[in-house]
């Protein structure tokens, strides 16, 4: 899918700021469809697919991180990017955690708006074109088998797990440099983008999820390793 | 305000420390009441003993008498004279009765000044959340309107659009304006309200001008809204009122009309007015997100907001229905507001005293 033909779910509950969204979006030849508030945007999102939602956080009756929570309740992994008059930190957090992908602070730059809005996208082709093989798509190392399609694993000890986005891109990315050394810095700008997180701390938090999912002996890892200094390795069939 | 607080907490302190001193004081005096009382039957109790004593040894019960007054002899038995021991009874009973007076006077007291000064705490905490709550909304409302004024320049910007996309994307940003000089009179409105500095005319007024003139202003919102609006107003109905008050209590109903049609959808206002002995009544019904019957009153006072930020009256700023009872009462009027619950429309009414009517 090219990105010009992308499908873009606007849900923003003022008029004005929702048309300008729009305009500009169809301006960059995105196929743009709106929602004014949380139960629109799932009504249509049932029946129907978009590469990006563009989600209001104070919306009318259901707000935006509850929106986007459902969404991922229901197994749906469209990325989501946050506009919101509160840009405090702690907000952009639970953005975050909701389980979007950006965050942007009301009033926002149109340039800065298209550039994440590209960003998010491009970062999405790129992973889901790298997993579109039954070879790619399914990633086997340690006794875990790794779905990135279902964004799903079956781990060593027969346990099921569910990925989120963040932890099947990374996965993503240090599987295709299996043996290489991949920096923090490459992985927040392969799975983040630019200036999302403030530091790349983030980056370690993530490798450790990863570690607790699929490691034998987390505090001993076999196949994420780390680098000091540097960033981390990945080892697909452990190290000796 | 933080030196406040710190000498209404040391107050506060200061009256439970005296609450505790007061209590201690009643249980000590009692006690010592009933030691005193207790001694002085034991002394008296002494006295006869030493008067049987006495009279066992033959001495004349006139003689014990004369020299224990307060013993009363009869048939050589000496015994506590009837009313010593009653004036007894009586003052420890008139003691008890005195502390139980004075101790439940000054803890009545006490008992005041906490609920005075727990209550200006409260107060307190309360304007002090409604500020923080306040400022968070007025800079929310803010910023939605100050974001798609940005967006639509930088896009003028950006895009260069052939005139008549410019022309969509000015009036947006005029709209937006209007939206942001809205909430600055409001703001501006209710605090010179609250300090009293109105300049206040009473006049006769045609109230069907001045609601035609609100109508034509939102109109154009409205039908994008696909909201209609009808008034039904006889030309000839007067009230005395200021005119920019009676604009702006007229077009604050319509507003907050308007914003509680937001999430409900297409829906209607309905203006309607009429004479009733020497006042006149207009009632703006609407078929909106409606409120719960406890809510009514509520309503009218400041930063009230019954729906969430960012629910239907997303353009709120909780001062509208506030400015609304402020000019009714300065016009001598009054204003009430009316819904059979959420989800089920709301009506409110203003009451002004009519111009020239016989009344």
């Amino acid at each position: 899918m090219s990105a010009a033909a992308a499908q873009v779910l606007v849900v923003e509950d003022d008029p004005h700021l929702a048309a300008g969204v729009r305009e500009n979006l169809r301006a960059e030849g995105y196929e743009v469809h709106a929602a004014a508030d949380g139960e629109q945007a799932l009504g249509w999102l049932r029946g129907n697919r978009c590469a990006l939602i563009v989600l209001d956080v104070m919306l009318p009756g259901m707000d935006g991180f509850a929106v986007c929570r459902a969404l991922r309740e229901q197994g749906d992994t469209t990325p989501v990017l946050f506009l919101t008059a509160r840009g405090d930190p702690a907000d952009r957090v639970r953005g975050l955690e909701a389980g979007g992908d950006d965050y942007l602070a009301k009033p926002f730059h149109l340039q800065e708006f298209l550039l994440r809005v590209r960003a998010i996208l491009r970062r999405w082709d790129w992973y889901r074109s790298v997993s579109a093989t039954p070879a790619t798509a399914v990633l086997t190392f340690g006794g875990n088998e790794v779905d990135f399609r279902a964004f799903r694993a079956r781990t060593f000890n027969g346990e099921a797990q569910e990925l989120t986005e963040k932890e099947a891109m990374i996965l993503k990315v240090l599987a295709e440099h299996g043996g290489e050394i991949v920096s923090r810095e490459d992985l927040l700008e392969r799975v983040w983008g630019y200036d999302v997180f403030p530091s790349t701390r983030t980056v370690d938090n993530f490798i450790l999820r990863l570690r607790k999912r699929f490691e034998r002996d987390p505090a001993n890892p076999r196949h994420f390793l780390t680098v000091w200094g540097v960033g981390y390795r990945f080892l697909k069939d452990g190290e000796a | 305000m933080k030196s406040t607080r710190v000498f209404q907490l040391t107050t506060l302190a200061l009256v439970l420390v005296s609450v505790v001193q007061v209590g201690w004081w009643l249980i000590d005096q009692r006690s010592y009441t009933a030691q005193t009382v207790a001694a002085s039957r034991a002394a008296y109790a002494e006295e006869a003993g030493a008067a049987q004593a006495l009279l066992d040894a033959g001495v004349a019960p006139e003689q014990v008498q004369a020299l224990l007054p307060k013993i009363a002899v009869a048939g050589g038995r000496a015994a506590v004279a009837a009313p010593v021991s009653a004036q007894l009874a009586s003052e420890e009973l008139t003691r008890h009765r005195q502390y139980a007076w004075e101790g439940a006077f000054f803890l009545l007291a006490l008992g005041l000044c906490i609920a005075v000064i727990a209550r200006a705490l409260r107060a307190e905490r309360r304007v002090l959340e409604e500020q923080d709550s306040f400022l968070a909304l007025v800079s929310h409302q803010f910023k939605t309107p100050l974001a798609s004024l940005q967006l639509s320049l930088e896009t003028l910007a950006l895009r260069t659009p052939p005139p008549p996309q410019a022309r969509v994307l000015i009036d947006r940003m005029l709209a937006d304006l209007a939206r942001m000089e809205l909430m600055v009179t409001q703001i501006l409105e209710s605090a010179r309200l609250e300090r009293g500095r109105v300049d206040f005319k009473s006049e006769p007024l045609k109230l069907a001008s001045a609601v035609n003139r609100v109508v034509s202003q939102l109109e154009e919102r409205a039908r994008g809204a696909q909201v209609s609006i009808t008034a039904d107003i006889a030309p000839d109905l007067e009230v005395m009122s200021d005119p920019l008050a009676l604009d702006v209590v007229v077009r604050n109903l319509l507003e907050n009309a308007l914003a509680a049609l937001g999430p409900a959808g297409p829906g209607t206002i309905a203006l309607s007015a009429r004479a009733l002995g020497g006042e006149v009544e207009l009632e703006v019904r609407d078929s909106g997100v409606g409120f719960a019957a406890a809510d009514g009153a509520r309503l009218f006072e400041k930063f009230t907001r019954l729906h969430p930020v960012g629910s239907g009256a997303s353009y709120g700023t909780g001062l509208g229905l506030f400015i609304v009872r402020r000019l009714m009462e300065l016009a001598h009027g009054r204003v009430s507001a009316h819904s059979d619950g959420e989800g089920r429309g709301a009506r409110f009414v203003l009451t002004w005293p009519a111009a020239g009517q016989p009344s």
